[in-house]
């Protein structure tokens, strides 16, 4: 067994794993045997033996309470399909096309960004992915199961974040979360989300119509997280949190993503995006029109910056640059550049200049757009 | 399927709080008059028949007031259907309608709980519901039954209420299928509605003009005993208004497992010459 391929995971107690039955290597389904490489299973306690080798292809395995410190070696790769795949996603609201043709794959344990403007069919695919609506045609594949032919597996496997969350303003915070955890069968234990709660900073006692809008989207998260779903679907997470919240959440998603979760979302928001997103796809009026690398989408993004000198220079230099083009400029003294594209050569350009002052913009995820779709509409 | 069981019958406190409170309200205040009233039942017939005749259809033969069944059915249980039923239109319009026109019912729906599990959960919760109000319709009766010189038992006051029941079951199983079927939680609630009173005036009207039997043998409230199921619960109407209503339920349920949750605008009929006059919405991103 090559144990070199293999990540070393921290496994909390009472939960269950999933083991895909082909990365273990034994015959006629024993038990892992005592000195051999299977040491590392020790404190695991196998479930119906005969029972527990599942329709998508995985391996039910419970940790046992007496090995809380021990550490188990987990297949890199816990499904050999995508925790997501979509195919040629098509969905229409009568006349209007909301998909058409969506084509997708995310990979388990990967953090995906999924933007683009309003109406581009973001929560259309989303809730295709859960079986909430039906796509006219094309097929989708979550965790290796289609959502359509097992809806409540998939739902199982899954915390869900709507876009717009709408909740039971008569119940308190405490109450909504007890009847979320009774509905997805998790026992009397609500460690987790009182955990997440304290961390997110919201008070479970107060009744939601009293709550602001970000303290209701932090009920929503939480009801997402909390039973540390193998999949997480969240649309617009950080809609309404103030920036303190937003940075302990993407902490949370990035351990949630560390016990090998596979998070999705959607977000208008680019910081969001940089920090935590290992790709992104951009959708377009109902179709993908491009999956990138999240630094690979930012350095296609188009920044300012605003550069005053000590004494005027020849601002025709810069013109020379790649990715550089000048807006405006005041007698040398100071000019305004558009810049696509890494900064490298501007700046080793600067270096040599009398420069007093840089003023640089961030790029807005809808300047991302732009640059992004004017590429499109040149090459077409 | 607890969970959701438990949670719906909570969402219901309000209208078993108000509707049970009504009814036994009403049973309570109407068994006490009784004596009084059929001490001066010659004096009362003849004042009621000085109303005309189109009214008095409504509430069945005023010459039985003289009988606990009788006095029962024309002060109660007569007018019971067009009361009971606008409960049971609302409950059944909004019992799954109401979650998704909020926009809470894409999360309840996104839970490992299969859309089967969760109709058969809520439908059992509204029956559960239905029960509760209509018992404390018969407490009313029964607690100062025994001051009222009827000679009837409390189990005997069982009886008529099982009709209510179907009446509930049938009304609130048709706004159910009509939410699932048509764009929005009114337009359902409103046929539902229509119907409802469409029922009670036809059945009253059929009692004068006979020309309208054939299309009142075809209405719900036709089969609907009221007091006199005292004398004797005939099971075949009950069991056919209940068999109707579950055949509706189960068109319902058919219906939602099939077709997209809606998301504000989502849905409808697809009537595309009407959508051409309605500003497009945004809310399919």
């Amino acid at each position: 067994m090559d144990l070199a391929k293999y990540d070393r995971l921290h496994l909390k107690p009472a939960r269950l794993y999933f083991i895909p039955i082909f990365e273990i290597p034994w015959n006629s389904f024993d038990f892992p045997q005592s000195g051999s490489a299977w040491d590392e299973f020790v404190g695991f306690q196998f479930l119906e033996r005969q029972a527990c080798f599942r329709s998508d292809g995985c391996f039910l395995v419970k940790w046992s309470r007496l090995h809380n410190d021990a550490i188990a070696w987990r297949p890199l790769l816990m499904n050999p399909q995508p925790a997501i795949m979509l195919r040629d996603l098509v969905k229409s609201y009568g006349e209007v096309k909301a998909l058409r043709g969506v084509d997708l794959a995310v990979e388990e344990g990967e953090i995906f960004g999924f933007l683009g403007p309003n109406g581009a069919g973001k929560t259309t695919t989303i809730r295709c992915m859960l079986d909430l609506i039906r796509p006219d045609s094309g097929q989708i594949q979550i965790l290796g199961l289609d959502p359509q032919q097992n809806p409540v597996a998939v739902h199982a496997r899954t915390g869900y974040l709507p876009g717009e969350l709408n909740l039971d303003g008569n119940l308190t915070g405490r109450a909504i979360l007890h009847y979320f955890h009774e509905l997805r069968g998790m026992g009397s234990n609500t460690a987790r989300a009182l955990e997440l709660a304290e961390r997110l900073d919201v008070d479970l006692n107060l009744p939601i119509k009293n709550l602001s809008h970000g303290n209701k989207q932090k009920l929503g998260l939480i009801q997402a997280l909390m039973d540390e779903p193998r999949l997480l679907l969240l649309d617009e997470p950080t809609s309404g949190l103030d920036p303190l919240i937003q940075r302990e959440l993407l902490q949370i998603l990035a351990e949630a993503r560390e016990s090998g979760a596979t998070i999705f979302f959607s977000s208008h928001i680019i910081s969001v995006v940089e920090h935590i997103a290992n790709r992104v796809g951009i959708l377009r009026e109902g179709k993908i029109i491009e999956v990138a690398e999240t630094s690979d989408l930012l350095k296609r993004a188009v920044r300012r910056a605003l550069i005053r000198f000590r004494h005027p220079v020849d601002v025709s230099l810069f013109k020379e640059l790649p990715g550089v083009s000048i807006l405006s400029e005041d007698g040398g003294l100071s000019v305004l550049l558009q810049v696509t594209g890494d900064m490298e050569g501007l700046i080793k350009q600067l270096a040599q200049q009398p420069v007093i002052e840089i003023e640089t913009e961030r790029p807005s995820l809808e300047e991302i757009f732009m640059t992004y779709y004017d590429a499109k509409e040149s090459e077409a | 399927m607890r969970a959701e069981f438990t949670s719906t019958l909570r969402q219901f406190r309000g209208q078993i709080i108000s509707w049970g409170l009504a009814l036994f309200l009403l049973s309570l205040m109407l068994v006490p008059f009784y004596e009084s009233i059929t001490g001066n039942q010659s004096q009362l017939l003849g004042y009621l028949e000085s109303f005309p005749e189109e009214f008095t259809a409504f509430f069945g033969d005023f010459t039985s007031m003289g009988t606990p069944q009788g006095y029962l059915d024309i002060e109660y249980f007569s007018y019971m259907p067009l009361l009971i039923g606008i409960f049971a239109v609302l409950a059944g319009s909004g019992l799954i309608a109401a979650d998704e026109e909020a926009g809470r019912l894409d999360l309840i729906a996104a839970q490992p709980l299969s859309r089967t599990r969760f109709f058969v959960s809520r439908v059992l919760a509204f029956i559960s519901a239905s029960i509760v109000i209509v018992f404390f319709g018969w407490l009313g009766m029964v607690l100062l039954l025994g001051k009222s010189g009827m000679d009837l038992t409390p189990a005997q006051l069982v009886l008529p209420f099982i009709p209510v029941l179907a009446y509930i079951f049938i009304f609130a199983a048709l706004a159910l299928v009509l939410s699932m079927l048509m764009p929005s939680r009114k337009l359902a609630a409103s046929v539902s509605g229509l119907l409802l009173v469409a029922d009670f005036f036809i059945q009253g009207f059929s009692n004068l003009i006979t020309d309208l039997e054939p299309i009142a043998r075809f209405m719900p409230s036709h089969y609907f005993q009221g007091g006199y199921a005292m004398d004797g619960l005939d099971l075949g109407p009950v069991l056919a208004l209940s068999g109707l209503a579950l055949a509706l339920a189960l068109l319902a349920l058919w219906r939602y497992r099939v077709r997209d949750l809606r998301v504000g605008g989502e849905g409808g009929w697809g009537m595309s010459w009407l959508k051409r006059c309605q500003p497009a919405t945004d809310s399919i991103s």
